[in-house]
């Protein structure tokens, strides 16, 4: 079940069931710049062995939670931890958290094996290390370039190379997607479950409910900086994408009767009929029963996309409004 | 490039961390300082500058100096490219820490290292290391440059000669602090032109234009600043008899250093990265 939720805190059996594991629990996490609540009261578990979405559009506060989950600001209210403890107590944080934040989180004068080798060397991690995760995401061939001359994706690819670098059982990333072509989005998609198979805790955030609907296994959606659902990507894809079955039939009439009287809502389009509340089986068996000849029947899903925009209406910051014409 | 996923078995890395949290930051500004190219750019010049300068500089002003007629001290000149060298530290220090804010890097090193006194800690002693290598080097370079001439005119300068071998150390001091200042601005303003102009204003402008002010005010502002307190120690002996004793002018500006490196602790500490 994944009922849109103004609040939620973490349930005691929550606790109970994460064991040993590496786990990222919110709890009432709030950040606010000046008058502006970027993150309002913001609770989650994120749990290990599969991929959790981050979802809500841009400004709901996904990159400001995701830089207090390492310590980057500093929560106005509410704690965030991981595995238990503070990020900032780790005494090798890239071991335990790996985080793709900003992939241009760069200095452009620097080779990609350098930026690799210092955060390494940070760590106490062994430079072979590094050749490895440049292996791991295919930048092998261009180590020795300065990064200022890497595309948006080769950058991309260098963050995530950081992000694994200390075989984290935690990897956090933050809009990872942004700037990589189909293959590369592809890839950051099987990584991310690739890694969440492994058994580690894995947290993708997203403006894109589509980007999420492949990846994800639970999805936490946010906007204004509010929870607005916690639940399976499956179930929230039932609930709130809106779907019907749609059926024509050349006796819409006798059928549209039948399916009312079985408990269904019914719309008439001419010889097309929309049915919600009767699966396509039902429906089929219903005609079939009654002797009715169907030329079509299939059930239509409206887009994630509609349903992600149903659910964040009223919380999207920055919307764009038509154009209005003036002569 | 080709997309490979991740076949890296679990606990590819060893599991124990070796070394402190301050070796470990240490390393990595390290790294860090030598793996772009302005800091060789900066140290060449500050050598460049500072050695060639005060071989330039002695060997116009040897015969006059030597015939006695300018009623300057030999002493000052011996080290005297180090007035435009200090520029270089400034840039040095400053870009330390403006060019991780200017990039955003400094998420990188904050995620990498949580704990932002060891983050300062580590980046201050490489600095000041550097520096303080590259100034007596500089300084070193300077004074066989320039004493060949000096030498040459019979009026040159030993180790052994009152305040030389002081010098020639002060002037490491003498930059390892400059660059700390300069990375404190640097902190506090976030920016390499800012933190840049702060500094190099405080040092030849303000530093001069103190001393236009009239009677012990003027007088004690003047020994004071931190440019013309700190570089004292890098001379043997001074143009201007109004600067504090050269140890005496160096714990006044190691005092100031702190005290804004101690401002830029308390706001690196608060701020959000």
């Amino acid at each position: 079940m994944c009922p849109p939720l103004a609040r939620r805190e973490p349930r005691g059996h929550d606790l109970l069931t994460l064991g040993g594991n590496a786990v990222i629990v919110a709890s009432g996490l709030t950040k606010r710049y000046g008058d502006r609540v970027a993150v309002d009261d913001v609770s989650f578990t994120v749990r290990p062995g599969r991929v959790t979405g981050f979802l809500g559009p841009n400004g709901a506060g996904k990159s400001t939670t995701m830089r207090m989950v390492i310590g980057l600001d500093r929560p106005t209210a509410g704690t965030v931890t991981v595995d238990g403890a503070r990020y900032a107590d780790s005494p090798a944080p890239l071991r335990a958290v790996g985080a793709l934040l900003e992939a241009r989180a760069l200095h452009p004068g620097r080779t990609a094996r350098a930026h690799l080798r210092w955060l390494a060397a940070s760590n106490g991690i062994p430079a072979a290390r590094v050749e490895e995760v440049l292996g791991l995401v295919g930048l092998e061939a261009v180590a020795g370039q300065r990064v200022g001359r890497f595309s948006l994706g080769m950058g991309q690819r260098l963050g995530i190379a950081a992000a694994l670098l200390g075989d984290p059982p935690v990897v956090v990333l933050d809009e990872p997607v942004n700037g990589l072509d189909p293959e590369g989005i592809r890839w950051v998609r099987s990584l991310a479950r690739d890694l969440a198979a492994e058994g580690r805790t894995v947290l993708v955030s997203s403006h894109l409910m589509a980007e999420m609907a492949l990846t994800a296994d639970h999805l936490v959606v946010v906007g204004r900086g509010r929870v607005l659902a916690d639940c399976a990507t499956a179930d929230f894809i039932a609930q709130h994408a809106a779907s019907f079955v749609r059926v024509r039939t050349p006796r819409p009439g006798a059928l549209a009767d039948l399916l009312r009287r079985s408990g269904a809502q019914v719309t008439r389009d001419g010889d097309e009929l929309r049915v919600q509340g009767a699966d396509t089986v039902a429906v089929g068996e219903l005609a079939a029963g009654a002797g009715l000849v169907l030329h079509e029947l299939g059930l239509v899903r409206s887009s994630l996309e509609d349903a992600f925009m149903t659910l964040t209406a009223g919380s999207v910051e920055y919307a764009a409004r038509p154009a209005e014409v003036t002569r | 490039m080709t997309a490979v996923t991740p076949t890296a078995p679990r606990h590819a890395v060893p599991a124990t961390p070796a070394g402190t949290g301050l070796g470990r930051a240490g390393h990595a500004e390290w790294l860090k300082l030598w793996s772009v190219r302005s800091t060789g750019w900066s140290v060449a010049a500050m050598v460049a500058l500072g050695a060639g300068l005060t071989t330039l500089v002695c060997a116009l002003v040897a015969r006059d100096l030597a015939a006695g007629e300018t009623g300057e001290p030999v002493g000052a000149f011996i080290t005297w490219g180090l007035l435009f060298a200090q520029v270089t530290a400034v840039v040095l220090g400053a870009l330390t820490v403006t060019a991780e804010y200017g990039t955003g890097m400094i998420r990188a090193t904050l995620a990498a290292t949580p704990r932002r006194g060891t983050v300062l800690a580590a980046k201050a002693l490489v600095l000041s290391g550097t520096l303080f290598v590259a100034g007596v080097v500089t300084a070193v370079l300077g004074w066989l440059g320039g004493n060949a001439f000096l030498s040459a005119e019979g009026i040159g300068l030993s180790l052994g000669d009152d305040g030389v071998l002081r010098a020639l150390f002060g002037s490491g001091l003498y930059m390892a602090g400059l660059g700390l200042l300069a990375m404190a601005a640097g902190l506090l303003l976030r920016s390499t032109a800012a933190a840049v102009s702060v500094v190099l204003a405080l040092v030849f402008l303000v530093g001069n234009l103190v001393m236009l002010l009239p009677g012990a005010l003027g007088e004690w502002l003047t020994k004071l600043m931190p440019g013309n307190a700190g570089s004292r120690i890098a001379m043997p002996e001074s143009f201007n008899p109004l600067l504090l004793e050269p140890w005496t002018g160096f714990a006044v500006f190691a005092a100031e250093v702190a005290v804004v490196l101690g401002l830029a602790a308390v706001a690196f500490a608060r701020r959000d990265a």
